[in-house]
């Protein structure tokens, strides 16, 4: 737990695991030996295998149209690859549509979480009051709630307010499904951070909104950075409230715009397999950007799907 | 959340609030306004908690007990009494979908993804990856399926256990394995080896990741010690990795139960619950009744049951947690 910990705080010092094995690393170098091979090329198998599915998604989409309804012939297979399954996606479908709806309802719930949890979690980290703990258990508790049972009574009072196929409902309904990671992780940035900094300030007169934004925020901003794309990234990949909540053929997002696609009798796979792609690219890219930081954060948020 | 686990029970470095360092000319209008002070902080974040997650599971438990439709609006709600509840509890596709959620769903693909989860950590924690410098390109590759969104998951692997053209059975039959192609997600003796493959791939490399955290952890004098007992690897794997990783594979369990009990978007995106209604599990019944059988309140009666079932496992969990992290206080 403890390693877990420190690596999700990036102000913290190495751990004594991390600085070892960068010296492991200098002394054992020249010492390769052909044994070794007995454990590397079976694990390289097995990460082809893992990979697989992603390079075939890839692979797929630039393939041309006839190739994909015969049979396979692995002598022709890399013949005639283009961007015409791409062509088609967009000529065809609503799709460039959907990609603006969740990037607007991503992008947007994205701000609004990470405002609203740095000043949550700032008071969670600095203050000790009466319900601290109370609220802390209510973070983790609603992270635990079956989320696919909100989605009835969310639906009917949604329909009673006209938030159905609005921007706003979906926002607010990502807002809170990251906010409770958010406020956690964020909670950790600021623990590490040293109070001294937020006296100054106040004896400079800054006000506690202004220490947090002024202060907090810009020295926790590699905390801020994982949170805002572990947010982005969770609202970018829900399905169900948005298949729920977002009907009209002009509101849905990329995710349930491409889940339609593959649901139809005669499937055209070169434009399920661009849509793929399209859909992917925006987590690839921001999990391979930042991806140590990401990964105790998502290792933190994987208890929501 | 195993990040969190240390942060609910730890005694973090906060201070009480001391009204006395508060601005002087606030001396005593301050010392009330300091202490309302987080309350303030946190109202944003408590209001869209409270709207979004405490009003819906009340309104939910409330709708359990109606009979609504979702064209109708809340007013028009008749009471039905326990009507849903024994309506669900007859009916024998419930008991089919509570056994697919515990097993096929959860149980097997929790083990799966633990066991080939442990075997990969061990083997990327090994030196001879470093000797090589292919760690961080490994671990890399590993991460690959959870960069993809789960919808994109599906697709990926609908395209390739396509009963025709997928690239499975075009492999297998080329091969000679197969005289046709299989179509794995229509037919009932392949269709959840097929949907907890996808589950195990994309969910995999979170178990990786959190058990290489846990490895990391382990104090090297312990194997050092363990070689001087002339311990062999095996029984090094045994006797100390294991019992060290004891912690962190309860947590583990118990975070991929909880996620993957209440996941939906897996098997309804694979299957529909289908062929006919073979693998239709807790999620997907509640969806399908809800708003495919148009039974509002026969969905909420369904998620009743899912919380009281999640309720026993968050309990589980937070015990684990506060043992892990212990409470210095």
């Amino acid at each position: 737990m403890t390693a877990q910990t420190v690596d999700a705080l990036p102000g913290a010092p190495r751990t004594r695991a991390a600085s070892t094995g960068r010296m492991r690393k200098r002394r054992d170098a020249g010492t390769r030996r052909p044994s070794d091979l007995l454990l590397l090329v079976p694990l390289f198998i097995v990460l082809a295998l893992i990979v697989f599915p992603v390079f075939w998604m890839i692979f797929t989409s630039l393939r041309p149209e006839r190739a994909l309804t015969g049979a396979l012939e692995w002598g022709t297979v890399f013949d005639g690859l283009g961007f015409d399954s791409y062509r088609r996606l967009f000529a065809g479908s609503n799709f460039g549509l959907y990609i603006v709806n969740s990037l607007v309802v991503a992008l947007v719930s994205t701000a609004i979480t990470v405002v609203i949890a740095s000043v949550a979690a700032y008071a969670l980290s600095r203050f000790r009051f009466r319900f601290r703990g109370p609220v802390l258990l209510a973070v983790v508790a609603t992270q635990l709630l079956p989320f696919v049972v909100l989605i009835t009574p969310i639906y009917l009072v949604f329909s009673q307010l006209g938030l159905l196929n609005s921007y706003v409902g979906l926002t607010v309904v990502y807002v809170a499904m990251t906010l409770p990671l958010a406020i956690y992780l964020m909670m950790g940035y600021f623990n590490t951070i040293p109070h001294g900094l937020d006296e100054a300030a106040r004896i400079d007169g800054c006000s506690t909104v202004s220490v947090i934004f002024r202060v907090i925020m810009p020295i926790a901003w590699p905390g801020i950075v994982t949170v805002t794309v572990t947010s982005f990234i969770a609202s970018w990949e829900e399905f169900l409230f948005a298949g729920v909540l977002m009907t009209d053929e002009t509101k849905k997002t990329v995710q349930v715009g491409l889940s339609g696609f593959f649901g139809e009798y005669a499937t055209d796979w070169g434009v399920v397999m661009a849509a793929s792609v399209v859909a992917a690219v925006p987590t690839i890219v921001l999990f391979t950007t930042i991806q140590k930081r990401l990964v105790a954060g998502m290792a933190a948020g994987s208890v929501k799907e | 959340m195993t990040v969190e686990l240390d942060m609910v029970t730890d005694s973090a470095p906060a201070r009480s609030v001391d009204p006395r360092r508060g601005r002087r000319s606030e001396r005593n209008g301050g010392r009330r306004a300091a202490r309302r002070e987080p309350y303030l902080l946190m109202f944003p974040a408590l209001l869209v908690m409270a709207a979004l997650f405490l009003f819906p599971a009340v309104y939910n438990t409330v709708l359990a007990f109606q009979e609504l439709t979702p064209y109708q609006s809340p007013g028009d709600a008749t009471w039905a009494g326990g009507d849903n509840f024994v309506a669900l509890f007859t009916n024998p596709a419930t008991g089919s979908a509570a056994f697919n959620t515990a097993f096929w769903l959860t149980g097997v693909t929790v083990v799966v993804r633990l066991v080939f989860g442990l075997a990969l950590a061990v083997v990327l924690q090994s030196a001879i990856l470093e000797r090589w410098r292919v760690r961080g390109l490994a671990r890399t590759l590993v991460l690959v399926p959870w960069m993809v969104p789960p919808v994109v998951a599906v697709a990926a692997w609908r395209w390739m256990l396509d009963g025709n053209t997928g690239v499975i059975n075009q492999t297998l039959v080329s091969l000679g394995l197969l005289d046709q192609g299989v179509p794995f997600l229509a037919q009932t003796s392949t269709v959840w080896f097929a949907v907890d493959a996808i589950i195990v791939w994309r969910e995999l490399p979170f178990v990786v990741i959190v058990l290489m955290a846990g490895l990391q952890s382990i104090p090297k004098e312990q194997y050092e010690a363990a070689q001087l007992d002339s311990a062999g690897r095996w029984q090094q794997f045994l006797n100390v990795t294991l019992p060290n990783l004891r912690p962190v594979i309860t947590v583990v369990i118990l975070m991929t139960v909880i996620a993957t009990f209440n996941n939906f978007v897996y098997v309804w995106l694979a299957t529909g619950g289908g062929p006919g209604t073979y693998t239709q599990v807790l999620a997907t019944q509640l969806y399908s009744t809800a708003f495919i059988g148009n039974d509002l309140g026969g969905g909420a009666a369904i998620g009743i049951v899912m919380t009281a079932v999640m309720a026993v496992f968050a309990v589980v969990y937070l015990r684990a947690s506060n043992t892990v992290g212990k409470d210095e206080r």
